[in-house]
């Protein structure tokens, strides 16, 4: 579950961001990139004391000044499905070779196995490509 | 030409190290989900448009944007200083400005900015 991954899936769903200097941004998230940059719409602004309170139509964050982001529980879940599917849809092109291994979740090293896909994934990727 | 081309390499990098997870460069980034290239904001959206732009160290103007770069690098024109002294808030006028990307922080449109009362305590009653 990587920072970054998981709030590329936080695309259009609301969130609090906090920045280093305090102030806090509730909006929905638009877009963001791999500097962590994002931009909201529909933002509630608080300052830094939390007793003033602005409404922003759309505003651009810059991913070095956030100090974090509070996204929805429920993204988790979603995150690790679309993990789950991209793992499977990766593994039918080359069943044979890695089919004899057993299915999800019931690899030798026990369900560990399964949350430790994304890595692996990742590894196998890089070795066809050579 | 060489000088040149490796200013513009140096500057990029610059604006790489905002972010730490940055660091990898472009090797990292074809493995993550959606590999960005261009810009998340369309600043031309806000051509001729009044912005208001935040920079570290907390100061803040508002401005029409008459250009932009990749960088973030602004051009704004009847720039107005916001100044958050002791003795209250006040204002000062800057002109033409130029304004350098790396240090801004927040960027958003001065159409539908206003100070509002505390939207949360309306949700949580």
């Amino acid at each position: 579950m990587l920072p970054l991954s998981l709030l590329n899936a936080a695309q259009n769903k609301p969130m609090l961001v906090e920045l280093k200097n305090g102030e806090t941004f509730n909006g929905h998230l638009v877009n963001c990139d791999n500097f962590m940059n994002i931009t909201l719409r529909e933002v509630y602004q608080t300052s830094a004391e939390g007793d003033r309170f602005w409404k922003l139509k759309e505003c651009y964050i810059r991913g070095s000044t956030i100090k974090y982001l509070r996204v929805p529980d429920q993204l988790l879940d979603v995150v690790k499905d679309e993990q789950n599917r991209a793992r499977e849809a990766g593994r039918g092109p080359r069943g044979g070779g890695t089919g004899g291994r057993g299915g999800r979740g019931m690899s030798q090293r026990g369900g560990r196995g399964a949350a430790r896909g994304g890595p692996m994934r990742g590894a196998r990727g890089r070795g066809r490509g050579i | 030409m060489a000088d040149r081309g490796r200013g513009g390499a140096g500057r990029g990098a610059g604006l790489r190290g905002g972010a730490p997870s940055a660091r990898g460069g472009k090797s990292s980034a074809p493995s993550m989900d959606k590999p960005k290239r261009e810009a998340i904001l369309d600043l031309a959206k806000y051509q001729n448009e009044r912005i208001r732009v935040k920079f570290t160290g907390g100061r803040e103007v508002t401005g029409v944007l008459k250009g932009f770069d990749q960088l973030l690098n602004l051009v704004l024109d009847d720039v107005e200083e916001q100044l958050h002294s002791e003795s209250g808030p006040s204002t000062r006028q800057l002109g033409l400005v130029v304004l350098r990307g790396p240090t801004i922080t927040l960027l958003s449109p001065v159409d539908g900015f206003e100070e509002i009362a505390n939207p949360f305590l309306a949700q949580e009653a």
